[in-house]
C-alpha cells in the first residue's frame, strides 16, 4: 500500500516538474538611469519597458513562461553599473538585460561577455558601444547622428567657427571628437572646447571662457538636465550664437528651458500622435518621448530573440540561444519600423534635423537611414 | 580684458557663498574646536527647509527662507546638544568628534537623499534670475543678492560678536576658555548660541545654491570642505580672516581658469591651499596654526 503510494506520489512529481520549470518566469535586468541628471530619460526607458512586458505577458508570455524584469538603477555612474550588472547574472541569474548610456554599459559589456548574458543598448550611443561581444545597440551611434548634424550646420546652415562644452565622460567626448572631425571637415573650424561634469550645475565659468572666444555656433556635447543648464547658463552670460545639440536633448527639461529655444538640433523619428505614445500618456500621466519606444521596442526584441531561441533549443533559454537568435533573424519589426542590426551590433535610422521652438522641434528635414 | 571681469565677477558671488559657509563654521571653530563638517549638512538641510517651505507649505518666498534659517539654527543647535555634548561629556578626543561629525555628514545626506532623491529640487524665484548686464559684465539679480547677503551677514555678525553680551561671551569663550568658565560663564551653552549662530549664516548660503540650481542632498560636503580651507587661509579665530578667505577661494576659482583649462579648477584651489599653509601658516590674520588644532 505504502510502496505503491510512493510509487504514485513520485510518478506526479515526475509529471508535474518539467511543467512547473516552464511556468517559472523569465527574469531579466534593466540598468537605467532612474536617479540623478538624467532621471527623465529614466521614466520613459522604465515605462516603455514596463509596458512591453506587459503586453507580452498578457498575450501568454514567451513560450508560455511570464517575462518578469529586474531594474536597476546607474544613476550615470558606470561603478553603480558594474555592481547592478554583477547582481543580475550572480543572484538573479539572468539571460539578457537592457542597458543604458555609454560608460555604463561598456563598463558592464565585459561581464555580459563573460558570463554570455545579452545586453540591448537603447540609449547610449558612444561609437566605441559598437562591435562588442554579446552587445547590440538598438540605436545608432552617435557619429552617424553627429555627420547628419555638422553636414546641416556647414552646408545649410554656413556655420564657420564652433566652440564647444563637452561632458567629461565617455559620451560627451565621444559625440565632441566625431563634431571635431565632421565640422571641420564641412569646411569649419572649432575654436576652442571647455569640459564639465556631468553631476555640475554651475557652468559658468567654462562658459565665460567660451564666450571670449568668439565663433559663431556654440555645440553642446552633454546629455541630461545638464543641457538646460548650460543653455539658461550661457543665454544669462550674453552668449547670443546660435546653439546645437543631438538628440540627447529631446528631454522635458531642455525643450522647456528659456535658454534651449532656437537650438539646432538632431532628432531620431518619435511620433507623440502614436497609439503607443497614446497609451504610454494615459498611463503614466506624462508625455511620452523617443527613449520610451526605444526601452519597449528593446524589450520585444528580447521576446522576438528568446522565443525563437526556445523552440530552437527544445524549451531551453540562455543568453547565448538568445545571442545566436538575434544573429539570424537581424531584422526585427517594431513600433518604429523595420529595425536591422548591421553588422557592427548597432542599429541605423531616420535622422531629422530641426530647430527648436516653443518647446517642440520643428523638423526641417529627414535624413534616411544610413545616408 | 571682458572675460578677466566676467570672471572676477562670477568669483565674487562664488566667493561669496564659500564666505558665508566660512564665517559661520571658523565662528564654529573658533569657539568650540570642534571640526564641524557636519556643517556641510546643515546647508544642505537648509536648502531643503527653503523647498519645503515654499513648494509643500506654499509659503511665500520669504517666509520660506526665514523658516529655513530658523531651522538651519535650530539643526545646528541640537546637533552640538545631542551629539557633540554627549561626547565630551564621556570625555571624547577631539578626532572622535571629527568621526561623529563625519558620520553625521554622510548619515544626513543619504537620509535626504532617500527622502527627496538625489535629483535637484527647483525653486520658483521669479525675476530674481533675470540677467544684469554691468558693462561686459552678465549677473543675475540672485548674484547681487549673494553678494549683499555675505557682506551683510558678515557686518551682522562682527556687531553681534562686539556689542552684544551673548557675542562678548562667545568671544570671550573663543579667546580663553578657561577663563571665560572662571568668571561663570556656562560653556555648554555658549557653545550651543554659536551652533545656532553659525549654523544660521550657512543657511543662506544653502538657500542661495538652492535658488540658483536646485537643493541637492551631496552639495554641503564641497561647500564645508571649502569654508575650513577658507578659515585655515583666513587664519584661525578671524571672522573677517574667514570672510576674505571664502572670498579669495572663490576668486582663486575662477580667475585661475582664465588662462588654464577649466578641468584645473579644483586643482588650482587646493594647490594654492597647500603652497599657503606651508609659507604662512598663520593664514590672512589668526593665530599660528599648532598640530593640535587640525
Amino acid at each position: 500500500m505504502l510502496k505503491r503510494f510512493a510509487l504514485l506520489v513520485s510518478l506526479f512529481v515526475l509529471a508535474i516538474t518539467p511543467a512547473a520549470a516552464q511556468q517559472a518566469p523569465i527574469k531579466i535586468g534593466a540598468i537605467l538611469p532612474l536617479t540623478g541628471s538624467g532621471a527623465s530619460y529614466g521614466v520613459w526607458m522604465k515605462g516603455g519597458t514596463e509596458m512591453a512586458a506587459e503586453e507580452i505577458n498578457a498575450a501568454g508570455g514567451i513560450g508560455g513562461r511570464k517575462l518578469e524584469v529586474v531594474y536597476e538603477d546607474h544613476a550615470a555612474d558606470a561603478s553603480k553599473a558594474v555592481n547592478a550588472m554583477r547582481r543580475l547574472v550572480e543572484v538573479e541569474k539572468i539571460p539578457f538585460t537592457l542597458t543604458s548610456y555609454s560608460a555604463p554599459t561598456l563598463a558592464i559589456q565585459p561581464i555580459g561577455a563573460q558570463n554570455k548574458v545579452v545586453m540591448m543598448n537603447g540609449g547610449g550611443q558612444s561609437d566605441n558601444l559598437a562591435n562588442k561581444d554579446y552587445l547590440y545597440n538598438n540605436i545608432p551611434v552617435v557619429s552617424n547622428e553627429v555627420g547628419v548634424l555638422c553636414d546641416w550646420l556647414t552646408k545649410e546652415k554656413k556655420f564657420k567657427a564652433a566652440v564647444m562644452i563637452v561632458a567629461n565622460d565617455e559620451a560627451g567626448r565621444n559625440s565632441a571628437k566625431s563634431f571635431r572631425e565632421r565640422f571641420t571637415a564641412g569646411g569649419g573650424k572649432v575654436l576652442a572646447e571647455e569640459q564639465i561634469a556631468l553631476d555640475g550645475n554651475d557652468f559658468r565659468a567654462q562658459l565665460a571662457k567660451l564666450k571670449a572666444q568668439g565663433g559663431d555656433l556654440l555645440f553642446i556635447s552633454s546629455y541630461g538636465r545638464n543641457v538646460a543648464i548650460v543653455a539658461d547658463q550661457a543665454r544669462e552670460l550674453g552668449i547670443t550664437i546660435p546653439m546645437a545639440a543631438t538628440s540627447w536633448v529631446q528631454i522635458p527639461e531642455v525643450l522647456k528651458a528659456k535658454g534651449a529655444q532656437g537650438l539646432l538640433t538632431t532628432r531620431l523619428p518619435f511620433s507623440p500622435d502614436s497609439p503607443f505614445a497614446r497609451k504610454f500618456k494615459e498611463r503614466y500621466k506624462t508625455d511620452a518621448g523617443f527613449f520610451a519606444v526605444q526601452y519597449y521596442s528593446g524589450t520585444r526584441i528580447f521576446a522576438a530573440a528568446a522565443e525563437a531561441a526556445m523552440k530552437k533549443g527544445g524549451g531551453k533559454l540562455d543568453g547565448e540561444g538568445v545571442k545566436n537568435a538575434i544573429e539570424s533573424i537581424k531584422a526585427f519589426d517594431t513600433i518604429s519600423g523595420k529595425l536591422v542590426f548591421q553588422p557592427n551590433h548597432a542599429a541605423v535610422m531616420d535622422i531629422e534635423v530641426g530647430v527648436l521652438k516653443d518647446g517642440k522641434v520643428e523638423v526641417e528635414k529627414i535624413i534616411k537611414a544610413g545616408q | 580684458m571682458d572675460l578677466a571681469l566676467q570672471l572676477l565677477a562670477t568669483g565674487l558671488v562664488v566667493g561669496s557663498l564659500y564666505a558665508l559657509c566660512a564665517i559661520g563654521w571658523g565662528l564654529i571653530y573658533g569657539t568650540t574646536l570642534h571640526f564641524h563638517v557636519a556643517h556641510g549638512a546643515v546647508f544642505a538641510l537648509a536648502a531643503y527647509y527653503a523647498y519645503v517651505g515654499q513648494k509643500l507649505l506654499h509659503l511665500p518666498l520669504v517666509a520660506a527662507v526665514l523658516l529655513a534659517i530658523v531651522g538651519a539654527a535650530v539643526s545646528g543647535l541640537l546637533i552640538d546638544l545631542l551629539l557633540y555634548q554627549q561626547l565630551e561629556r564621556r570625555g571624547a578626543f577631539r578626532t572622535s568628534l571629527f568621526i561623529a561629525s563625519l558620520g553625521l555628514l554622510i548619515l544626513l545626506e543619504n537620509v535626504l537623499a532617500i527622502v527627496f532623491t538625489p535629483d535637484p529640487m527647483r525653486m520658483d524665484i521669479g525675476a530674481l534670475n533675470t540677467a544684469v548686464i554691468i558693462g561686459p559684465v552678465f549677473l543675475t539679480y540672485l548674484h547681487i543678492l549673494t553678494v549683499a547677503l555675505a557682506v551683510g551677514g558678515y557686518v551682522a555678525l562682527v556687531l553681534f560678536l562686539k556689542r552684544s553680551r551673548w557675542g562678548q561671551a562667545i568671544r570671550a569663550v573663543s579667546s580663553a576658555p578657561e577663563m571665560a568658565r572662571t568668571v561663570g560663564i556656562d560653556l555648554n551653552r555658549v557653545h550651543l548660541l554659536t551652533y545656532a549662530v553659525g549654523s544660521a549664516l550657512a543657511a543662506p548660503a544653502g538657500i542661495l545654491v538652492a535658488m540658483d540650481v536646485g537643493a541637492e542632498p551631496f552639495r554641503g560636503t564641497r561647500f564645508v570642505l571649502l569654508a575650513s580651507v577658507g578659515v585655515i587661509m583666513g587664519g584661525i579665530g578671524s571672522i573677517p580672516g574667514a570672510m576674505l578667505g571664502g572670498i579669495f577661494l572663490g576668486l582663486l576659482e575662477n580667475l585661475g581658469i582664465w588662462k588654464l583649462p577649466s578641468e584645473w579648477q579644483a586643482a588650482i584651489s587646493f594647490g594654492v591651499f597647500l603652497v599657503f599653509i606651508v609659507l604662512r601658516p598663520r593664514g590672512f590674520f589668526g593665530r599660528t596654526i599648532h598640530s593640535a588644532e587640525i
